[in-house]
């Protein structure tokens, strides 16, 4: 018994050994879930890149979706299911979310998104915080939301490096970090900096000293990547004789911004403070990939548009900060139809509430839209929250709408998403089915178990 | 017991403003009253800022508007609100939400501003009256709400400190059982002084000196006239709790001095729904909130409006978001998409309120009450549908906004500078 015990652990030994040696540390290990291959059968359809199709089928195979037309030949290798009267869209995408930094229960033990204790810290990641057993992961699945991307917070001027997750709780995050997406790196402007440092008669307490903060965090990025550039440009003799640049976090993560391999988010209320940022980019070469908040974009939307920059909006949220008192529902749509609908809006709600209900929350901005008398379509607004933060992810090849190759993202819905009465019946992350109200098929976290009645699941009867 | 149901604290505000005597008819309406589950088609008769007649034959007005089958709906009240004592959150000098030295009797009716933006802002998305809360004091229960129609007249029609609040829970500083013990102290004192004379001050100062309780918790005057009306008039007191075990203390409390209790938060309300149901206490919920976000919240649930619903508990809605509290009304809408009737969450965001406040004179459309009404563009429990005409007072107000004249800035008269638009 004892010797068994012994080979036991040698082998659970060297499958962990097998199972991790090829990873490089950091980087994602996502595996799906066993593939449900399916066909929705007369569906109405949102595809994301701002089509409608109605009763119309959809197939997915193998994780991938391979077909969307109309009476396409079945075959018995896939589940059939009825949607006719029901509607199909992409996964919901939220490109603002503080899952597992912020999780539920909110207590000080676990609120990790804001490394607080200095303007810059472009050395820390998110995912660095997330907590994976977040009870909020299953209410946003639920919600239709199959890939989330995580912000520190806006505590500090470059507050740190975001990441983009797949929505299918794991026990590790690197089980759950969407292969091969980027980097983001959050940034701050206005109220929140300067409070929170001011406050301690530290710098930033102006929003010059926000801006002069910005600029001499770049200026120190160009002169390490012109000196990483500069050994790297060496010959492997060189190499040898001189010594490599040490190691820098904080500017490791900027230098990847300037090399383009890390996208900005930038969290921004003001109009002329976004035009400021613009200017700031512009001085060190680096491109702002999404304002996020950003209250007043309907005031700058054409600038916006000119310079390719997304804005992830509310629909509707005001007046908690003085930044955010020149709210207009018309938000999105007036961002969306800049420069002859070149616009790219998103609609966010940074609340564990709100990404349960991206769709309303699309459906309010589109309201106000047609309400200030812009033509704008259902389906051209559904990518508000699917092809138009997959963008900003930098995931759009992959996910963020329904086209033939693309990951099998899929949510379907009872009614019409833009109704408040819609319900997601089914979401499928990878052409796996990962919550199905059918069959209760749903995720529980480690959190959810036991907690109120040891014999029960938290929201389980 | 008739005659004590005389004392009970009733809100009949009168303080109309007649911009002229004009009748009008709302015509060809679909009507759902606060009272029926179902709607009907009917006309309404609005003369002198009230409800004269609602009828299914046609009648007579110097105005006729034929709104085609569009459903009306009361003006929808909120329970929950900083509406007009707090215009921009994190700016200190625009809060008048606080005291540092009342407690209980805090009230603040008088900081009202009806030059608020959040006003125009929430009445046109459908929010005709609403109970103005100060932030909770360190006391667990104290803190005065008053009832305002949010009609942005600087004349303000109002009910002053019609309702206390209070909060039982987890916190960092103290046990909930030191606040359950406080609480009941309070109300011991309160309750010992329910027969006092309390003609002057001076008689006051006596009563606090006499009670150990008063005078450790530094009470003056206004907190114990505060305490006086929640025991002699039966004033409604909201106590914010969420966990199943506190809420069943605050049955008992309820029982024990005979409070005109509601319970706000009680997101594990389902747990406890048969003794809330017995006790006929009615709820204050946010239907939109399913997180555990404390360890007082656990069985937090989207389903909870339904199950609660299903127990005939008396149901308001709060929202999360500050400043729109007209998302009770997306709010209420998840609430059906999740199980609860139609009719019940129109009656939750309407009549429901005026009941558990005694707020006689609103929250139902019925001949004599005040034309508070709605007329909606389509189901007013989508957040995507917005009020066409909103009727305060029997007048039809103008639903421009802040927020709307600056979409109008940036849509429109695009060929001029835009601080030179409108």
């Amino acid at each position: 018994m004892k010797n068994m015990n012994t080979l036991l652990f040698v082998l659970i030994l060297s499958g962990a050994a097998f199972a991790y040696a090829d990873d490089a540390p950091y980087e994602s290990t996502y595996k799906p879930l066993p593939y449900t291959n399916t066909i929705f059968r007369n569906a109405n359809i949102y595809d994301g890149d701002g089509n409608e199709f109605q009763n119309t089928d959809l197939f997915i195979r193998d994780g991938k979706i391979i077909a969307i037309g109309k009476d396409l030949p079945g075959s018995s290798d896939f589940i059939e299911i009825d949607a006719s009267n029901k509607w199909i869209t992409p996964g919901i995408i939220d490109i603002h979310s503080h899952m597992g930094v912020y999780p539920a229960p909110s207590v000080r033990t676990s609120s990790d998104g804001n490394e607080a204790t200095s303007p810059v810290t472009a050395d820390v990641w998110a995912e660095h915080s997330i907590w994976v057993q977040d009870p909020q992961f299953a209410l946003a699945l639920k919600g239709g939301v199959t890939t989330f991307h995580v912000l520190p917070g806006s505590a500090n001027l470059i507050g740190g490096r975001g990441v983009t997750a797949k929505n299918l709780q794991r026990n590790t995050i690197n089980s759950m970090k969407y292969p091969n997406a980027p980097h983001s790196l959050k940034m701050a402007c206005g109220e929140n900096p300067k409070r929170v440092y001011g406050n301690r008669n530290q710098a930033p307490s102006t929003r010059m000293g926000n801006i002069a903060g910005y600029r001499k965090s770049w200026i120190k990025a160009e002169a390490y990547l012109s000196r990483l550039d500069e050994y790297e440009a060496k010959s492997d003799e060189a190499k040898e004789i001189g010594y490599k640049p040490t190691r820098d976090l904080e500017l490791d993560t900027l230098a990847g911004v300037l090399r383009g391999e890390i996208l900005v988010h930038n969290h921004c209320y003001r109009a002329d403070e976004m035009a400021m940022m613009i200017d700031v980019a512009k001085e060190f070469n680096y491109k702002i990939t999404a304002f996020h908040h950003a209250v007043e974009a309907y005031k700058i939307a054409d600038l916006l548009a000119e310079n390719n920059i997304c804005a992830a909006l509310w629909a509707d949220w005001w007046g908690f900060k003085h930044e955010a008192y020149d709210m207009v529902q018309a938000n999105v749509a007036i961002v969306d139809q800049a420069k002859n609908g070149t616009g790219c809006a998103i609609v966010h709600s940074d609340s564990e509430i709100g990404i349960q209900h991206l769709n309303q929350e699309a459906s309010k901005a589109l309201s106000a839209g047609l309400k200030a008398g812009y033509e704008i379509t259902k389906a051209r607004a559904m990518k508000w929250i699917t092809s138009n933060p997959a963008k900003a992810a930098g995931i759009y090849n992959e996910t963020g709408s329904l086209k033939v190759g693309k990951n099998a993202d899929v949510v379907l819905w009872s009614k019409n998403p833009f109704s408040v009465y819609a319900l997601a019946e089914k979401v499928y992350i990878d052409g796996a089915i990962a919550f199905d109200k059918e069959s209760g098929l749903e995720p529980n976290s480690d959190f959810d178990t036991g907690i109120l009645n040891p014999t029960k699941n938290r929201i389980k009867e | 017991m008739k005659n004590k149901n005389l004392l009970f604290l009733t809100l009949v505000i009168f303080n109309i403003h007649f911009i002229t005597a004009q009748s009008i008819v709302i015509k060809n309406a679909t009507i759902y009253n606060g009272i029926d589950d179902t709607p009907f088609s009917g006309n309404i008769l609005i003369e002198d800022g009230l409800i004269k007649r609602v009828s299914e034959s046609s009648l007579q007005a110097d105005e006729i508007i034929d709104v085609g089958g569009k459903i009306v709906t009361p003006g929808f009240i909120a329970s929950d609100t900083e509406i007009g004592i707090v215009e921009i959150g994190a700016l200190d000098v625009t809060r008048d939400d606080e005291s540092n030295i009342y407690s209980i009797g805090f009230s603040i009716h008088d900081a009202f501003n009806p030059n608020s933006t959040l006003i125009p802002w929430n009445r046109a998305n459908g929010i005709t009256s609403a109970i103005t809360l100060p932030r909770n004091t360190s006391s667990p229960i104290g803190g005065l709400g008053s009832f305002f129609v949010l009609d942005s007249n600087l004349k303000i029609s109002s009910e002053p400190d019609m309702v206390m609040i209070g909060r039982i829970g987890g916190s960092s500083s103290s046990s909930r059982a030191e606040m359950l013990s406080l609480t009941d102290d309070i109300l011991a004192f309160a309750f010992s002084i329910s027969s006092s004379d309390m003609k002057t001050n001076l008689d006051i100062d006596a009563l606090i000196d006499s009670s150990s309780i008063a005078n450790f918790l530094e009470l003056k005057a206004r907190d114990v006239k505060a305490l006086h009306k929640l025991i002699n008039k039966k004033m409604p007191i909201i106590i914010k709790s969420n966990r199943a075990s506190d809420i069943l203390k605050l049955i008992e409390i309820k029982e024990k001095y005979d409070l005109n209790l509601i319970i706000m938060g009680a997101q594990e309300a389902s747990l406890v729904a048969d003794q809330l149901a017995e006790s006929k206490i009615p709820l204050i919920v946010n239907p939109i909130n399913n997180i555990p976000n404390s360890f007082d919240e656990l069985a937090s649930n989207i389903n909870l409006s339904s199950r609660l619903e299903d127990e005939g508990i008396l149901l308001m809605f709060n929202a999360s978001r500050d400043h729109n509290y007209h998302l009770i009304r997306q709010g209420a809408g998840i609430a059906v998409a999740n199980g609860m009737s139609y009719g019940g969450a129109i009656k939750a965001l309407s009549s429901n309120v005026a009941t558990a406040f005694n707020i006689q004179d609103r929250g139902t459309i019925k001949q004599g009450k005040v034309a508070d009404l709605i007329v909606w563009e389509a189901d007013p429990l989508e957040p995507s549908s917005m009020p066409e005409k909103v009727f305060i007072n029997g007048i039809d107000m103008d639903l421009t906004t802040r927020s709307s004249r600056l979409t109008d800035r940036y849509t429109k008269n695009l060929d001029k500078p835009n601080t030179y638009r409108n």
